[in-house]
């Protein structure tokens, strides 16, 4: 009951003097912000990149039937024609007055080829610019001359729109495959980086008290393992805190949703990026569907249990270090299943009911991204969820087990830079 | 029938031999009782090694209660070794130590106060919240550990502090807030590795009345250090240890008087060149009217006041016990000495 009591001491004094600090307020405020950014911004960029394509392309056209012309109505600001021969324009491009010009003639058209001369580089929208206008306008000439009709190169030029339905035993709904899959790969990369920072704020804490040598104190005062799972559950119940302000502004969000969205479809420039992110064939009718509350829940699970599990490691890697660039070497082996996740998220999503999706998923150190990716992407069959928490659970139990040694036999020592091999021998000690 | 048994039951029990016997076995409880009481912290044949090196070996001694205990010995004898098993940070590979009438120090964590030698707090922690965590660790309820924290800064004029940070304050402001940290929750045993270290002479005298006057209020303390004046001054008890062992122990007056009145000191005016010519004599210091030197067996005392009186005008001759410095130095260069033979 005494050592209980100094447990729930430490567990909220490291609650309460890490959740006053700025860096936590500024976190918790700017972690959606940030994320938010991290995933619009490179859909943003991508999509202005086409329209911001500076460059203005000649066209050479030695073609017989003046495909030229089609691709400058097409696109009057960026493509002109030019009567100038390519020796000149090669001149005109060294001397900076000219981006690129391009060289058509009734053979390359025939070849589906286009030749394009500049400089050099220009970027992705560079080359879509490219692609969609010279060669669609290719693409319809070669089928105007296999006898194809306008009605049916019309057809064939319009995107197929896939609508999925899903079956549930409410009946059929609208299925939002798309947005829950690229949710779950959010959720699972802020797993990750919720897993990485109190982790590493576990670790930075037990070498603080270690290399300033509050841990004496402590340690004559309480018991170790009381001290070192107080600082675990301290910690952690900061980052349940973090989490629980999340996701209760995420469900105010898709409360307050209709409303916000509404306000944004009025600026055209919004407009402009949804327009340009279909060009670029990204996805082109973006609608928030309801978050299902399971998936909430299996989020904040999955991150407790995989802070628990990490965290403990990270707790036995501070006790055995004096000082944190010691750390680096000594920490890989528990950086390492924390970042291979991240690496198998994409194959992940691809096929979340695949052999290869359910396995990795049920890994106890991976499960806590991979499940949830999962868990958003698709159904997860119930056996596989409990699964992979009990396997989590048993890694944790041998997890506190190993750190508890060598936290308490590692806290006190001071002057060795340890190995593997010393860590072992202590673990024989305790 | 009954009567008769009642009678018996009357006069067994009566019979002033029982009830001698059981008063005299009372006596003694309460005797062997207070004897235990008196006894804070006894350690018996306590062994400690780090990897091959014997840090302590053999190491027995008692701390009575209500007294100041000074554990003295050169850097590296075993004294922080000691004084950290005593406190509960680690344990003794073999041998027993008794803290506070418990065999697990765990148990009583909450009744000990322990100042580590290299002093630790969190840099970034108001003081106030540091000493109040410190406080809340061994049991005290938060609120009144704010206010002893209040009372004890100001108790050392440093009441303004208790809104800084640690990071703020300077070296000896840290040392200051470390020393309340370990005395806040009122121990009954007081552990401090080297309290004086980092404190400048004003603080020096600060914290040894607060050291005396936690004596007078009954704690039992105890304390290391290097510096034998020190020691001498706060000390009731010493022992010395040198390579992990006891070399001397008990009262210091005992220590003193085993090691025999060899010491004289002086005090003079007029040239004191001659002094330095005389034969089984150790000067220890010498300054321009006082001397202090110690004399061996073949010493001739009359000779010796006949020389100071002729040459010199003297005000003073005492025969005294050698300084705990003395005895210190002595006992470490012996050992040494054996050592190396």
């Amino acid at each position: 009951m005494v050592t209980n009591l100094k447990f729930w001491t430490i567990a909220r004094h490291e609650y309460i003097s890490r959740v006053k600090t700025k860096g936590f307020i500024i976190s918790t405020i700017l972690g959606p912000v940030f994320l938010l950014a991290l995933v619009l911004i490179p859909a943003i960029v991508a999509a202005l990149s086409i329209d911001k394509t500076e460059m203005t392309i000649a066209i050479v056209d030695r073609t017989t039937y003046g495909i030229g012309k089609e691709i400058v109505k097409a696109q009057p600001d960026k493509f002109w024609i030019t009567k100038n021969s390519p020796a000149e324009l090669n001149e005109t491009i060294l001397d900076g007055k000219l981006d690129a010009y391009l060289v058509l003639n009734n053979e390359l058209v025939k070849d589906n080829k286009v030749e394009v001369y500049s400089k050099g580089g220009g970027g992705i929208g560079f080359i879509a610019l490219i692609e969609k206008y010279v060669g669609g306008a290719i693409t319809r000439h070669n089928l105007i001359q296999a006898g194809v009709d306008t009605a049916t190169i019309n057809l064939l030029e319009k995107n197929i729109k896939i609508e999925t339905k899903k079956i549930t035993e409410e009946g059929i709904q609208k299925d939002y495959a798309e947005f829950y899959s690229i949710f779950g790969y959010v959720m699972g990369f802020i797993v990750y980086i919720m897993l990485f920072m109190y982790g590493a704020m576990v670790m930075r804490g037990v070498i603080e008290e270690k290399a300033n040598r509050i841990v004496e104190i402590l340690v004559s005062s309480a018991k170790p393992f009381d001290i070192m799972f107080g600082k675990i559950v301290g910690i952690g119940s900061v980052g349940l805190t973090q989490i629980l302000i999340w996701v209760v502004f995420l469900f105010l969000l898709t409360l307050l949703l209709p409303s916000v969205v509404g306000m944004f479809q009025n600026p055209e420039n919004l407009q402009k990026i949804s327009t340009a992110s279909q060009q670029i064939g990204a996805i082109d009718k973006f609608e928030i569907p309801p978050i299902p509350i399971g998936l909430l829940i299996a989020f904040v699970g999955y991150f407790l249990l995989g802070y628990f599990l990490f965290s403990t490691l990270f707790a036995g890697i501070g006790a055995s270090v004096d000082q944190e660039q010691d750390a680096q070497y000594i920490s890989t082996p528990v950086y390492l299943p924390l970042v291979i996740p991240i690496l198998f998220v994409t194959n992940v999503m691809a096929n979340p009911d695949g052999l290869f999706a359910t396995i990795m998923s049920l890994v106890p150190f991976f499960s806590p991204i991979l499940m949830t990716v999962r868990i958003s992407a698709t159904t997860v069959p119930i056996w596989q969820i409990i699964l992979s928490f009990m396997l989590m659970l048993l890694t944790f139990w041998g997890c506190i087990w190993i750190s508890a040694k060598i936290y308490r036999v590692g806290i006190l020592i001071y002057g060795k830079k340890p190995n593997f091999r010393e860590i072992l021998r202590w673990l024989k000690q305790a | 029938m009954q009567k008769v048994f009642s009678k018996r039951f009357k006069y067994e029990f009566c019979n002033k031999n029982v009830i001698n016997f059981v008063i005299w076995l009372y006596i003694v409880y309460i005797f062997l009782k207070k004897v235990v009481e008196m006894i804070t912290l006894s350690i018996r044949n306590v062994h400690k090694k780090f990897g091959k090196v014997s840090a302590v070996r053999n190491l027995s001694f008692d701390v009575e209660q209500g007294k100041i205990f000074g554990i003295l010995g050169p850097n590296g004898a075993g004294k922080t070794t000691t004084i950290r098993m005593i406190a509960g940070v680690i344990y003794p590979d073999e041998g027993q130590i008794s803290v506070l009438g418990s065999n697990n120090i765990s148990e009583v964590q909450n009744r000990i106060g322990y100042l580590p030698e290299e002093r630790g707090l969190y840099k970034k922690l108001k003081v106030s919240d540091q000493l109040v965590y410190f406080a809340e660790l061994k049991g005290l309820d938060s609120k009144l550990a704010f206010e002893r924290a209040r009372y004890w800064l100001k108790l050392l004029d440093a009441e303004n502090w208790l809104n800084k940070k640690i990071q703020e304050l300077s070296k000896g402001m840290q040392q200051k807030i470390q020393f309340v940290a370990t005395i806040l929750h009122n121990p009954e045993l007081l552990i401090l590795d080297e309290p004086f270290s980092g404190f400048d002479p004003i603080n020096v005298e600060t914290f040894k009345q607060v050291i005396s006057d936690l004596k007078k209020e009954g704690k039992t303390i105890l304390l290391s250090t290097h510096i034998m004046e020190q020691a001498e001054q706060l000390c009731d008890d010493v022992c010395l240890i040198n390579y992990g062992a006891v070399v001397l122990q008990g009262s210091l007056r005992d220590v003193k008087a085993r090691s025999g009145r060899d010491t004289i000191v002086c005090e003079f005016s007029g040239n004191g060149e001659f002094l330095n010519k005389l034969q089984n004599v150790k000067i220890i210091s010498m300054s321009e009217n006082r001397v202090e030197l110690r004399f061996d067996k073949g010493f001739n005392h009359k000779e010796f006041i006949k020389g100071m009186v002729n040459n010199l005008d003297v005000s003073k001759i005492e025969l005294s016990e050698p300084s705990l410095r003395e005895i210190f130095i002595d006992e470490v260069t012996k050992m040494r000495e054996n050592n190396g033979n």
